[in-house]
Parts: C-alpha cells; structure tokens; sequence
C-alpha cells in the first residue's frame, strides 16, 4: 500500500495526517492541478455534487450513497471547507482521492476555498486548534489557488458547472478560459462572480445581497447556455431543502450536499448523476446518523493535549 | 546511600531517582514502571529504609502520577503497603491503591495479615477524612477470609461503623462492598450482624445508598437461602419496589427476575402475591428508563410463573407497553417479547403474541421493527413457518421497501438468517424477487449488502441453487445501460465467486467477466481487471485435483491473460494500472 492510499484510509476514518505528509500532498496536488484548464473537460457519466462545508460523516454517507471512488466518477462544485467540524479531513480526503485518481475526481473552486473566508468561517481555527499552527492551513490555501474554476461535462450540448453562476463579464466561455485563476479570490471582476453569482426570479442583472457577484435571471441563463452551446448549467452555493432545484426550465440547478446543513438546518442533500447520454438522476440522501458523527465535544480539549 | 554498594549498581538507582524528580511527567511515569526493578535490585532491607522514604516525599505529584505509583506498588508485594494513597482525593488513585493493597493482603499469612493489616484497616476505618475510609471499605472482603475468629468479629464491627457513618459517600461505598463481603461471612453471623446493616441501608434518606441494597439483598440470600430471607427481609424489598426515587425503582427493575429467584424460589404464594403486582406496577412506571429495564425482565420472570397468570395479569401491561410512548421501552420489549411464545405455547402465542408482533412490525422506529425481526425464530419454533410466514411476511417485505436506506441495508442483513428458518422453497417464491431487486437500488450500500447478501444466500442452499437461481439474474443486471448498476452485477458476481465451484466460475463468471472487457464506461473495465484478478485467485484455491487446476490454467492461459494483456493497453490510465496490478498478481 502506498502511503497515498494509507493516507486515504487514514482520512476515511476521519483522522488526521501528519503535517509533513499534508505539504507532501498539496504539493502533489497543484502540480496535477496546475495542468487543468479553467474550465476543465470532464467525460460522462459522472456523478456532481455540491457544498460539503465540512461534514464529514455527511461526505461518507454521500459515498455509500453514490458509490465509492474510483467506482463512481464524481465532480464537486467546491465550498469543502468552512462551518462543518470537519474542514480538514473533508478536504484532505477529496484531494487524496484527486492525486490517487485524477480521472475519476474533479475538483473546482467555491467561493469558501480563499484565504480571506477561511480565517473568518472556521476552516483557520481548525487547522490551529488540529495542529497548533497555521502551516496546514497555509498549504491547503496555496492548493486552493489551483483549483478549476469551472468544468464542462459532456461536450457540445452538455452541462456547465460552477460554484456560483454567471457573471455580466462573461459571455462565452471562452472568456473565462482567459482569466489568470492562479489567485486569492478577488472582490470583482469575472472570476469572482463565477464564484459567488446567485440565479434569481428577475431580469437581466441584479445586485447580489452577498456582497460579491450578482443575481442573474432566466433570460441570462438561456441566452448564455444557447451561445455556448450547453444544455445546462450546474452549481451550488445555495442552500435548497429539497437537495436541488431545477429553475429556468431545467436550464440550471441547484446542487447542495451538505444534509442538515451546519448540523441544524433539517434539509436533505442530494447528488446528480449525469449519465452517457446526458440523462439526469437525482439522489436525495439524509445526514448521517447523530451516533455516527463522534460531535466534538463543546468543550475543546485543553491546549497541552494536542 | 551505602558504601558499600559498587558503584556501577548505584548508577542505574541514581537515573532513577533523577528521572522521578523530573520535571517532564512522563519520564516520571517511566521512572516509576521501573520501580520494581529497583525494589528487586536494592533488596527488602533498602528498599524499605530508603526507597520507601523517597516516595512519601514524591506523593505531593499530578494525580496521574500518583495512579501509576499506587499501581507499581502493589507488586512489591513484601516490600511495602500504600496505605498513605488510600487517603488520596483522587478517587483513581485511591481505587489502584486500594487493589495494590488487596494484591499485598492476598499474599498474607493469617500471622502476617494479624498484626500488619488489622492495624492499618483500624487505622483507616478511624480516621477522620472520609476518602480513608471510602477506600477501607474495599479491603474488607480479602482481609476478612485471612484472619481468625476474634479479628473476624472486630472487622465485623468496624464494618458496622462504617454503614453508620455520617458521611452519604462513606455509607455508598460501605454499601457497594457489603455485597462482596457477604459471601465470606457465616450464616448465622450473616442473620444477627449484616440484616441489620442491611435494614439501616435501605431506609437511608439517599437514594443512591438504597438503590445499592438491591444487589446486598440478593448476596445475603445467596447465604441464608430464599426462605430465610423471605422471613426477614420481604417486608423491606416490598419498600424498595414502590420506593419514591426512579433510580431506586430502577436498581429494583433491573434485578427483577434475580430478585424474584432470589427470594420467592419455590414459593408460589410469595411470587402470586409480591412479586407479580410489583411487575405489574412496574410495567407501569412514570419514568420510561424503569419502564425500559422491566421491560427486559419479562420473559426470564414469566418462565417463575404459570402461563394462566402470564395472560391474566401480566399481558395487559405488556401490551401497553407496545404502544409506549417511548421509543426505548419498545426497542427493549422487541428484543426480549418472543421469549414469551415458548412459555405460552401456540395458541396463546397466535392470539396474544402475533398481534403484537405485527403491531411492533410497524413502528416507526426501526430499531423497534429490526429487533422484533431478529428474534423471529424463537416464534417460529413455537407456531410454526407457515403461520409466521402467513401473518409477517407482509411486514417484513414493507420494510424491505422501506423509503429510509438504513432501514433497508438493516434488513438485508437479516435475510440470510430468514432465509435459513423459512427454507429455500417459502424464499424463492416469496423473498428472491426481492433479494434481486436490491441489485438496482439506487443507494450504492444497498447495492453493495445485495451482493453480499447473494454470497450468503449461496452459503445457505447451496451452489446448485445459486447457479439455477441467482446467476443467471445477476448477468442480466449485466446489461443494464446505467454504468452503475453493471458495475453492481460484476461486483455481485465476483462476490458470488467465492462461494461456487471452480466449474462455474470457469463457465460462468469468467465469460461474464469477458464479455464486459469491451464496455464504453472506463470504471467498468477497471472493475473488470480488478475482478479478475480475485476471481482467478479463488479458482487456484479451490482447484482440488489435477483436473481442476489444469481447467484453471487453461482458463488463466486462454482468457483471463488475454484480457488482461488488452485492458493493459487501454486509454485510460486507471484500468491500465488495475490490469497491470492483475496481472502481476495472477503471475
């Protein structure tokens, strides 16, 4: 077994790796990451799926689910990290899998995966409080740099994916093949509203309560998937209840794969699985039982213990 | 230190001491592991004058230390007792010190434990801070067995103080090791001198105490006999059943059946008349933890009485309970209520059983459903498989179909136990379909247990029954134009393969395998190759004679290679890693 694949199994039981093996393999990762597009071409089927946020045990369960990889082709739509107790293991475990099977896992930006999100939504205090400093952190950051900002599944006619949406930058896709991706998530501009857009029941172009990116309406969706030639687009960043949500019709849906999103909010996960002919199934899935979870306890374990 | 030791012998004691002052706890925790050794290498005599010493002065340390000190001390065993420990605050330190002292009391002379051990069990039973004599209750029992009858009687009485004492945690620990000491005691000692004790303890105004003297009630019968005991102390248990704490009703709950074996053995009117309203009392509980408990009980006390009173007054409260509003008390009911089909036989078990049963079949909590499941065959025995069958199958197939994954992948794993009470015949006309119907579910778990449920299956009715059956099924599943579910019928089969001869796993599963080397998906052709290479390492086990494994060469030479030798030129790079990873493992 290589270490890789101790690696592996190690992270499966939702335990941590060393740090020095943690640089060894972000390293690995962007050197294999550093290779693909923009927007990087992926083959069907293959199964997508959206924001993880660090539940882990939900990520599992997301496995049995749709099957283990390398068996199953998967592309995440990003937002690994942040709110979940289990950033780095989450994480880890997905990029891992990257290295051991480039073609089977494809991996792109969220909008959670920058520097400046991670300090303030958890993934930072987690990587100091699992290490005692921030060197992990900084490496899974430098990865994040890498990382596609999109993915085209199936050719002509196929499906589009991206964490957040569309941007008023960017009419074809061509255009987003430009962008220098290799950095921090800027505030404006095109790559950002990849990252953070939301669709929304309007027309043309809307201010986006976020913050950052914008609100796009069906016309904006229909027009772009018809000079790009796709059939639909795929992205997360929002929470549904139900799992997805197909608007605009079905020209793009919501993918979410967090179950009871931040332990608490009572909504279902689901996993698209688009197949050779560009079929569409939908999974639904639950979070993992409370048992299995092992919920840290409130009280973190005293500094001289880690 | 003594001259005249050499001194290379004194370097290793001089690490030592400096280890044990250490400011690092765990080179001190090291240091003390090695105590023993030390002890050996100084002698009796030194260790005695200055090891001893020594370690008074280091009892100040983390409390962590001071457990593995307790703990090393005990096998010193001439050298030294750790009596300073058994005043310690911490109750872990107090617990190892207390179990060294037991190691050391055990290897007393009744000379040696007379005029050592007695002194140092006075000293702490007298002592002022309550912790010493939490920790003497603990060194009664072996001390006890050691010394004569004058002492004997002194350590009875010392006892007493300590059951009488004003402190609610020495009166708990008295309470806790009276159980243990029971045992040592004489009969008619165990009537005039422990009853009574026992009768204080149960009236304490602590329940924590009262609820101990539930397992000191059944000690002290375990001496005097039932009968004695009934005389004596029914009066006070029948207290203890309606006592106003749950935790004290609970202790009770949860030694219900001893308790009643106990006390009212070969006393029809004791166990009609005490025990059978208590249950019934019980049953009814506010609290559901005491409810869950007696729940448990039920079977083992029923088999005490005669099925007439089962139905007449236990039954009601039972089937109350299936419809407790816990859902704890009805997962603990489900795992112990077909213990109750032997004790009322057939026809008491269709009218009374079976309804419950089907009622619990349906309870939306799974664990309830699984747990009835589980326990089906103590029924089967009683009413036999065509009435099981009849009344639970409808149930059993609801769940199998349940819209929660878990509960489906739960009930898969009881099918082969179903499979082996029902008989192939009653599972192939009514369960196959289903078993086949998992190998397209849409959860990847459930797929997977399908599999390995086939592989089970097989092990249930055989070879013979599998290739007629299940083989042909799991090829077809082979055609499905979802990538997924292919990948499923090769795992099935590959899973299978460890069950079957080498004849069908030569005609059957290989050519399977083959006729999928070809398919458009990549993560079938790597699955393929990786199947391989199992399937081939299995038919070399089995191979038995010469024939075999010359059927098993010919197959590795004619097919199994060329395949592999294909896939291993492939565009994709996993399945030329997984062909070629086959390929060396066949050789």
């Amino acid at each position: 077994m290589s270490d890789l694949d101790r690696a592996i199994e190690l992270l499966k039981d939702c335990k941590i790796v060393p740090e020095e093996q943690v640089r060894d393999i972000c390293l690995r990762a962007q050197e294999l990451l550093i290779e693909e597009r923009n927007i990087e071409v992926v083959d069907t089927p293959v199964t997508i799926c959206g924001d993880i946020h660090g539940q882990f045990h939900d990520l599992i369960t997301l496995f049995e689910h749709g099957g283990q990889c390398p068996d199953t082709n998967y592309l995440f739509l990003g937002d690994f990290v942040d709110r979940g107790f289990y950033s780095l293991e989450s994480f880890l475990l997905l990029l891992c899998l990257k290295v051991r099977y480039p073609d089977r896992i494809t991996l792109i930006r969220g909008n959670h995966e920058s520097r400046q999100i991670t300090t303030v939504y958890g993934f930072y205090d987690e990587c100091i409080r699992k290490y005692g400093s921030a060197n992990v952190w900084r490496s899974c950051c430098d990865v994040f740099d890498y990382l596609a900002l999109g993915a085209l599944v199936g050719g002509s006619g196929g499906v589009f994916c991206v964490h957040g949406g569309l941007s008023p930058a960017v009419d074809k896709l061509d255009q987003i093949r430009l962008i220098d991706r290799k950095q921090e998530v800027p505030h404006e501009g095109a790559m950002c509203d990849l990252l953070w857009s939301d669709p929304d029941d309007i027309e043309g172009w809307g201010v986006s309560p976020r913050g950052a990116g914008y609100l796009f309406g069906g016309d904006k969706v229909k027009e772009f998937n018809h000079e790009n030639d796709i059939s639909l687009i795929a992205r997360a960043h929002q929470l549904v209840m139900e799992g997805y949500k197909e608007m605009f019709d079905g020209e793009i849906v919501t993918v979410w794969s967090a179950p009871n999103y931040c332990y608490r909010c009572g909504n279902v996960a689901a996993i698209l699985t688009i197949d050779d002919g560009l079929g569409r199934t939908y999974e639904i899935f639950e979070a993992a039982p409370q048992e299995s979870k092992g919920m840290p306890a409130k009280k973190p374990a005293a500094d001289y213990f880690l | 230190m003594d001259t005249s030791i050499p001194n290379e012998e004194l370097y290793p004691i001089a690490v030592l001491i400096d280890e044990l002052k250490h400011e690092d706890v765990t080179l001190r925790l090291n240091a003390i592991h090695r105590l023993s050794t030390i002890a050996l290498a100084l002698g009796p005599e030194r260790t005695r004058t200055e090891l001893i010493p020594f370690l008074e002065d280091s009892i100040d340390d983390e409390d962590e230390v001071l457990t593995v000190l307790a703990e090393e001390l005990g096998k010193f065993v001439p050298y030294v007792g750790g009596e300073t420990f058994a005043g310690v605050e911490e109750l872990l330190v107090r617990e190892k010190a207390v179990e060294s002292l037991n190691t050391v009391c055990a290897e007393m002379s009744q000379e040696q434990a007379e005029e050592h051990f007695m002194p140092l069990i006075r000293r702490l039973t007298t002592a002022e801070w309550f912790t010493n004599k939490v920790s003497v209750t603990g060194l009664y029992a072996v001390v006890y067995e050691k010394v004569g009858e004058e002492k004997k009687a002194e350590l009875r009485q010392l006892y007493g103080q300590l059951v009488y004492d004003d402190a609610p945690m020495v009166r708990r620990a008295a309470a806790t090791h009276l159980t243990g000491l029971v045992p040592h005691i004489e009969r008619e000692v165990v009537v005039t001198e422990i009853v009574p004790l026992f009768m204080f303890l149960a009236q304490d105004d602590q329940d924590s105490v009262r609820l101990l003297t539930v397992d000191i009630l059944i000690a002290i019968a375990g001496v005097l006999g039932a009968e004695r005991v009934r005389e004596q102390l029914f009066g006070q248990l029948k207290k203890l059943f309606s006592d106003k704490s749950w935790r004290v009703r609970y202790m009770v709950a949860d030694h219900f059946e001893a308790l009643a074996v106990a006390v009212a053995a070969g006393d029809e009117a004791v166990l009609m008349e005490g025990f059978v309203p208590a249950l019934v009392k019980l049953l009814k509980d506010s609290e559901a933890e005491v409810r869950t408990v007696i729940a448990k009980q039920i079977p083992g006390f029923c088999q005490l009485i005669d099925a007439e009173t089962v139905i007449q007054e236990i039954m009601p409260g039972v089937e109350e309970l299936v419809n407790d509003q816990s859902q704890h008390v009805r997962a603990a009911l489900a795992t112990k209520i077909s213990g109750l089909a032997p004790i009322l036989g057939k026809e008491e078990t269709i009218n009374y059983l079976l309804p419950m049963f089907l009622l619990m079949l349906k309870d939306e909590f799974p664990e309830v459903r699984l747990n009835i499941i589980c326990k089906l065959e103590q029924v089967n025995q009683v009413i036999g498989i065509d009435l099981l069958s009849q009344s639970l199958l409808p149930a059993i197939t609801q769940l199998a179909q349940d819209k929660q994954w878990r509960v489906r992948l739960a009930i898969i794993e009881y099918i082969p136990l179903l499979a082996s009470q029902l008989g192939v015949e009653f599972f192939d006309t009514k369960l196959r379909d289903l078993c086949m119907e998992w190998l397209r579910d849409s959860v990847y778990s459930i797929r997977e247990a399908a599999s390995e449920n086939l592989r089970n299956l097989t092990k249930v009715f055989g070879v013979e029954w599998a290739q007629a059956t299940i083989i042909p099924k799991v090829m077809e599943a082979g055609e499905n134009p979802n990538y997924l579910y292919r990948m499923t019928s090769i795992a099935a089969a590959t899973t299978l393969a460890g069950e079957v001869t080498v004849d069908v796993i030569k005609n059957s599963i290989v050519p399977f395998l083959d006729g999928m080397v070809n398919d458009p998906i990549p993560n079938i052709r790597f699955t393929v190759a990786r199947s391989y290479e199992s399937v081939t390492l299995l038919a070399k086990e089995k191979a038995a004679d010469d024939e075999e494994r010359g059927a098993v060469a010919t197959m590795i030479e004619e097919v199994v290679k060329p395949s592999l030798e294909k896939l291993k030129t492939d565009e994709d790079v996993d399945v030329r890693f997984y062909a070629d990873k086959s390929l060396k493992a066949i050789g």
